[in-house]
């Protein structure tokens, strides 16, 4: 069976955990913890290590499924887990303050392996009655000169979840 | 913010601890999210970062531990050419880091830290 690995990584509350949890078929392997500082305002808890979770795709192919902390101060973590992925997965909050700042720094941090690896990117939280304007995240993407998959997604939804998986994976293969 | 509240409670302890053992060169108290709390050293290290690392590294004792059903994480200890560094819960919000330069002082280095580590859990309650 061949495995490949894939990486989701964004801001805090994109929903990492949760999308890795949405599709995983093993109990999710996680390290949350209680956040004790101003982020408790947003999120109960917080990722400070890596989530890990798989997913079958058929009988010859395996999905292991990474997720990075969010927060910046664990960005130590980020080059451990990239490393052998061939596919990165960044999640953006749609809800949050500054969504496109958000996507800027995870972009700029692995700008290296978005250049060689498959990215795509998914939108979630969008259903918070923030305005929905996707074309911000694909001009932002052009001026970075880089054509990523933007998608509208809900990481408790199951079917969400895998159509971007299924977008990466041929991304993947077709590389 | 839970840090800035724990900082004058285990400042003292730590003062004491480093003061208590002369094997013991630096320690810290951090959340488990990875914030500083307090550190107290003998030397110059550069330890902001040490806080979310020390944070990473003990959850992932913990869920390795409840992976193995081994009951609760007591201690993460890493032995290295030029020292030892111990991790070990304070309790589920607090961990304490301590480090060593002498690599023969790992007995010294565990015991005065459990017990430092009881003191503070007394210290900070229920906060």
């Amino acid at each position: 069976m061949s495995e490949i690995k894939l990486v989701f990584t964004g801001s805090l509350g994109a929903g990492k955990t949760t999308a890795i949890s949405t599709i995983s078929e093993i109990p999710v392997i996680n390290t949350d913890v209680a956040t004790t500082d101003k982020a408790a305002q947003r999120k109960e808890m917080t990722t400070v290590a890596l989530d890990y979770g798989e997913l079958s795709l058929d009988e010859t192919q395996k999905l292991k499924l990474y997720g990075t902390p969010g927060q910046e101060r664990f960005e130590y973590m980020w080059p451990i887990l990239i490393k052998g992925a061939l596919g990165l997965i960044i999640l953006v909050d749609h809800a949050s303050a500054d969504p496109l700042s958000d996507l800027a720094l995870f972009v700029r941090y692995f700008k290296p392996y978005i250049e060689e690896t498959a990215t795509v990117i998914g939108v979630t939280r969008t259903d918070l009655g923030v305005e929905h304007n996707m074309q911000a995240y694909h001009d932002y993407l052009q001026k970075q000169d880089l054509q990523l998959p933007v998608f509208t997604i809900d990481a408790r939804n199951r079917e969400h979840v895998i159509i971007m998986i299924q977008a990466l994976t041929a991304m993947v293969e077709f590389a | 913010m839970l840090a800035k509240l724990i900082q004058p409670k285990v400042t003292p302890l730590l003062e004491r601890l480093l003061r208590d053992c002369d094997d013991i060169h630096a320690a810290l108290v951090v959340t488990v999210d990875g914030n500083m709390c307090a550190m107290q050293q003998k030397k110059n290290y550069t330890l902001e970062r040490l806080a979310s690392m020390g944070s990473s590294l003990m959850s992932l004792g913990d869920t390795i531990t409840a992976e193995l059903k081994m009951g609760a994480c007591n201690n993460i200890i890493s032995e290295n050419e030029q020292g030892i560094i111990a991790f070990m819960h304070i309790n589920d919000k607090l961990v304490l880091i301590s480090i060593t330069t002498h690599k023969n002082a790992l007995g010294m280095l565990l015991s005065h830290s459990r017990i430092c580590a009881q003191n503070m859990a007394q210290e900070v309650g229920d906060l």
